[in-house]
């Protein structure tokens, strides 16, 4: 029970904040999320119950109910810690911003920090939804929290912008109620609590996958990411990319638990286009100008990944919940400190205009490096993760007692494939910490800067770091191997 | 008696703990200054705990720490033969070179992140080196490559150009042949990260099919009897990938050749004991525990080890040519270095053929080993020396005259030294190694291969005369250096001095040890004394004739390293970005015209247009609406009718 006020901390605070000064309200949004984080650490470690019951519906909606365990739990630390840290992050790049608008600090400060809160803690309460409805809701305020944070204080076309993402999501939302519905009218279920649902048809699964998928995103209906990326203020780029796009591969994650059918009957296709979906965003970062523009490709890169992870069976879903957090450590390192570089170089963007930054600016840069770490999954949680997805191609196609073995010969193109998307990662990740921060320094001054650019990165990079190392990986990894379906538990369909 | 736990603890987080003070510290310049004395203080605890394995902690033993014990990974370190010495080469050669680093150093523009990576880079060694767990050997791995990236890239400012390589602005053909440190760093980790993602699958493949991932528990037969013929070749080739990239082998070496863009210390541990020797010493230690000599019967293990003889004595020779040509000092004993390694993985590679068996250990394996350990110490010396020699000249290229030589007399002598040793000229310390190679690559002959045994002549040969020519330019008969600045550089003499020293501790070992027996057997033998005076002979010419003219058009296509950096420099960048213009400036904007900001919506306001239209508010449109709807009603109704 104590787990549930630990959550409702952050819910409170989100209409506290707004009372107070930009820096006290920063402090207490920060706080608000580090303490559930630390609560969540104890739950790894300790253990607490699995789940806490809210109240009942009556059918098809049944119970809603909040759900503790090793997925959550894994999801609801990267989304604290996250948000705990660009919190912080953003305090001087907002006042910034709001000064660049010609707006009151103060009072913009407000609005923007109860919008701030709201929509981390939404994120983090969909990941211990117990009900899909209840998920459902969480998934819309995210949506609608992040539109209005882009439509108020983005950059550039930030109003046309925002409403091609608020269409797009709200296209992948619907698309997803749709799927939730058919599920819940089911005579099978005739629930929408997770524990209830036994069987997800096919038709259901059609709408969430493509829903999810244009919420993930993947090739195709991508392209609203970059500009949602690129335009939106740098603190909530450092939400929506880390944790809200992951999310749609933590409601596919939590699908397939139930019912692995509908990608077992579609791996081939899906696996394959999750890797050229992959493969194809990493090509594109090359040619990007613009730094945050440049992520955001990335982000599509990484969350074919998970796609693939997706595919591949029990070890392969393990290696979904870790790639999702070392994608998060990463991405919101690296775009808070894009939003260091556009802060403290006057709007700086164009990469073609940056080349030794780092002289100017070392701990940003430093930072950056632990950010594309954790991308190319060199030393960082992204390594279990990436060994997981490896271990999950090998039980899919190599077991001779898998369904879908293809021998080691035939099953070479996709060996090939899954290898080289991991490559690609690390190759544009230090082509572009060359570009930005090497290289002939156009200015060897170096500028004094707020701690809060790169203090709370490097407390992100830590952890990234420290959870590949027992005891952390020891009590999260065994955590997650223990849940019937993933890791050791489950039968490779 | 030391718990064994703190031991190993101590070992490998002395060195990296012990460089977050001075990493924190980076703003401050009193206390960079100050605090490498600590880093080094840290590498010297992981020296003596590393002896303290070599003496106290029993041998052949496993330590065994959980990390995720469910699934087999575990902190798992092991004392066999090849952990206890190599742990102890590696250490001992860091030491010697933070100590020489210490001077080398001084002044530099970001000690805080030279020492913090130097430190990883060790201990990141250190844990390859004891590890017997494949999942912490890897980890150990990526350290190696995150940390080279990060010395190599070292003076990332790119405005010295003596830290390029190459000739600025020469060109050749459509490429600029020079490469600045930024651009080294880069070209490390790419290449490193080609190789690493297919060892790192094929680690995963042997965990599920092993059933564990502890390298001397694995019963190799059964994994590649169960896996089949082309498994075993899949899987051991895409292994072989991560060894091989890292130890700079054809076709992935032209990475190590750009690595010298980072300070001399860095390119001195990265070619001794760390880096590119964890590549072989992989290969080495696998091999141990494979015992590919006793598998004839399991199918495509022959096809993989015949695979990585070639690669190793190609890339010897290759190596060994392209230096010949060479006149930076430091690529120049780059590209022997690479020549130095494929000789260790051909003789590694060779034990598929040898049985024989000294004090329990393939005679093959041990030559490998002793070979890298004596290529450690004086590849290092050479390295060390060559730094102080560009400090001393502020010149990258050979340069400096017996007189530059006489007043250079410490350097001078330890070159001859490392030199002479290394090369296999009888009696000193490599020759009793290299006797054995010659044993063993005579022996492939039984086997019907002769061209081995060729190859490593030829390659020998040519060694000793780059070798002898990097003595030669440096200090005989180079030319007059025009800046001369021979004065201090105590702490470097220093470090060069204890290094090369080791050399005289390996001849000692080599005489008394029992499993070292062979090699001096070996250098009794007629034909391999003949090889060793040869090389005694390509030593002494080429020291009397460093540079022959005639040769030169020769010599510049050696020095571009048979023009191989067209195909990284040219081919796969062009191809590479010319995906990339497709996929951004056609299918990103084709994709994003689609859906943003054409075709979608450029329908959607055609429509809302239209509607728009028919809102005018005259009563005859809406009748004629009405109408029109009234006659497709009745037209549905009447063909419905028909078809009832």
């Amino acid at each position: 029970m104590i787990m549930l006020y630990f959550l409702l901390l952050p819910l409170i605070v989100v209409f506290i904040a707004p009372l107070l000064t930009p820096k006290k309200s920063t402090y207490l949004s920060s706080l608000a999320f580090i303490i559930p984080f630390f609560s969540i650490l104890y739950c790894i470690f300790r253990g607490c119950p699995s789940e806490i019951h809210i109240m009942n519906f009556s059918p098809p909606i049944g119970e809603i109910y909040l759900n503790f365990d090793f997925i959550s739990n894994a999801f609801g630390l990267t989304i604290c810690v996250v948000s705990a840290m660009v919190a912080l992050f953003a305090l001087p790049y907002m006042k910034h911003r709001f000064e660049e608008m010609e707006r009151n600090v103060e009072s913009e400060f407000r609005r923007y920090i109860f919008l701030y809160d709201l929509y981390a803690v939404s994120m983090l309460w969909l990941v211990y939804s117990g009900n899909l409805i209840l998920l459902y809701i969480f998934l819309e305020i995210t949506l609608i929290t992040a539109f209005l944070l882009i439509y108020f204080y983005g950059y550039g076309n930030r109003r046309w912008v925002g409403l091609l993402y608020l269409i797009w999501c709200a296209i992948a939302g619907v698309l997803t109620l749709a799927g939730f519905i058919i599920i819940a009218f089911d005579p099978v279920n005739n629930t929408l609590a997770l524990k209830g649902i036994t069987a997800v048809g096919m038709l259901a699964w059609g709408f969430i996958f493509v829903g999810m998928l244009i919420e993930l995103p993947v090739l195709g209906p991508h392209i609203w990411l970059p500009w949602a990326h690129a335009e939106a203020p740098t603190p909530v780029s450092a939400l929506l990319s880390p944790l809200t796009v992951g999310l749609a591969g933590y409601v596919l994650l939590r699908i397939a638990l139930i019912d692995y059918s509908f990608i077992e009957t579609y791996r081939m296709p899906i696996l394959a286009y999750a890797i050229f979906s992959s493969i194809y965003a990493g090509f594109s970062v090359f040619k990007q100008t613009d730094f945050k523009r440049l992520l955001a490709y990335s982000t599509v890169s990484q969350m074919g990944y998970i796609l693939v992870a997706l595919c591949l069976g029990p070890f392969g879903l393990i290696g979904l919940v870790i790639q999702y957090m070392s994608h998060a450590f990463g991405k919101s390192i690296l775009f808070s400190s894009a939003g260091g570089i556009i802060a403290v170089h006057h709007g700086l963007r164009d990469i073609n205009k940056m080349g030794g930054l780092h002289d100017s600016i070392p701990g940003i840069s430093n930072a950056a490096v632990v950010g594309f770490l954790n991308l190319g999954g060199i030393l960082t949680v992204g390594m279990l993760g990436e060994f997981f997805i490896l271990r999950g191609v090998v039980d899919t196609f190599l077991r001779p007692d898998s369904p879908s073995f293809l021998g080691w010969t035939g099953s070479l193109p996709i060996l090939l494939a899954v290898i080289f998307m991991f490559i690609l990662s690390v190759w544009y990740g230090f082509y572009t910490i060359r570009k930005v921060f090497y290289g002939k320094p156009k200015d060897t001054k170096r500028l004094e800067i707020s701690r809060y650019f790169y203090v709370p990165l490097f407390i992100i990079g830590i952890l990234s770091v420290l959870l590949l190392f027992p005891p952390l990986s020891t009590a999260l990894i065994q955590g997650l191997n223990a849940i019937p379906g993933l890791g050791l538990g489950g039968v490779v369909p | 008696m030391i718990d064994e736990w703190l031991v190993f603890l101590l070992l490998f987080l002395a060195p990296v703990v012990s460089s977050i003070p001075i990493a924190l510290a980076y703003k401050s310049k009193g206390w960079t200054e100050k605090l490498p004395y600590l880093s080094v203080f840290g590498i010297f605890v992981s020296v003596l705990m590393s002896l303290y394995i070599l003496f106290v902690v029993p041998k052949n033993q496993q330590f065994v720490y959980d990390w995720v014990p469910d699934l087999g990974i575990n902190i798992v370190l092991i004392t066999d033969y090849l952990s206890r010495y190599m742990g102890v080469i590696t250490a001992l050669i860091a030491f010697f070179i933070a100590i020489y680093g210490l001077d080398y150093m001084r002044g530099d523009y970001r000690p805080s992140w030279y020492w913090f990576f130097f430190n990883l880079f060790t201990a990141s060694m250190l844990l390859v080196v004891y590890s017997d767990n494949l999942f912490l050997l890897f980890v150990g791995w990526e350290g190696l490559g995150a940390a080279s990236w990060g010395l190599i890239g070292h003076w990332f400012r790119d405005d010295d150009e003596i830290a390029y390589v190459g000739v600025p602005k020469r060109k050749v053909g459509p490429l600029e042949l020079s490469w600045p440190p930024s651009f080294g760093g880069w070209r490390a980790i790419s290449t490193i990260r080609f190789g690493d993602v297919p060892m790192f699958f094929a680690i995963a493949a042997i965990w599920v099919f092993a059933g564990t991932l502890n390298i001397s528990e694995i019963n190799w037969e059964s994994l590649f009897l169960t896996i089949g013929c082309a498994g075993t070749i899949i899987l051991l080739v895409l292994l072989l990938l991560g060894l091989l990239t890292k130890s700079a082998q054809v076709p992935f070496s032209e990475w190590l050749m750009t690595a010298m863009t980072g300070p001399t210390t860095v390119s001195a541990l990265l070619h001794s004991a760390t880096m590119v020797a964890a590549g072989a010493f992989v290969f080495i230690k696998l091999t141990w525990y494979i015992k590919p000599w006793e598998l004839h019967h399991v199918p495509g293990l022959n096809y993989v080890y015949i695979f990585a003889l070639f690669i190793g004595l190609i890339s010897g020779l290759y190596g060994a040519l392209s230096a010949s040509g060479m006149l930076e000092r430091k690529v120049l004993l780059a590209a022997s270095t690479m020549s130095s390694l494929g000789l260790m993985f051909g003789v590694a590679a060779a034990s598929y053929w040898i049985h024989e068996e000294i004090a329990g250990m393939n005679f093959a394996l041990l030559v490998a080993f002793w070979y890298m350990a004596v290529h450690a110490f004086a590849k290092a010396s050479l390295f060390l020396v060559s730094g102080h020699l560009i400090h001393a000249t502020h010149s990258r290229f050979s340069v400096g005259d017996f007189e530059f030589g006489k007043r250079m007399k410490t350097a001078f002598g330890v070159t001859i030294i490392a030199t002479t040793f290394l090369i296999g000229m009888p009696p000193f310390t490599a020759y009793w190694v290299k006797s054995g190679m010659d044993e063993v690559m005579e022996h492939l002959i039984h086997h019907g291969m002769v061209i081995p045994i060729v190859l490593l002549i030829l390659t020998s040969l040519v060694y000793s005369a780059i070798l002898a020519r990097f003595l030669s330019l440096n200090f005989i008969k180079g030319e007059k250096p025009e800046h001369e600045h021979v004065e201090g550089g105590g702490l470097m003499k220093l470090g060069y001095v204890m290094m090369v020293s080791m050399l005289f501790v390996l001849v000692y070992l080599i005489f008394t040890s029992a499993e070292t027996a062979g090699f001096v057997h070996a250098g009794f033998i007629p034909t391999s004394f003949a090889v060793g005076m040869a090389i005694l002979v390509a030593y002494v010419i080429a020291i009397y004739k460093p540079r022959i003219p005639s040769l030169a058009k020769l010599g510049a296509f050696f020095n571009d390293r048979m023009y191989l950096p067209f195909v990284n420099d040219y081919i796969l960048p062009k191809t590479g970005f010319f995906v990339s213009h497709l996929v951004q400036d056609y299918g990103n904007r084709g994709i994003d015209g689609f859906f943003n900001t054409k075709v979608m919506p450029g329908l959607f306001e055609r429509i809302s247009k239209g509607i728009r239209t028919i809102q005018t508010g005259y009563l005859t449109n809406y009748v004629k609406i009405v109408l029109g709807l009234v006659m497709i009603f009745l037209v549905i109704a009447s063909i419905g009718g028909i078809l009832i």
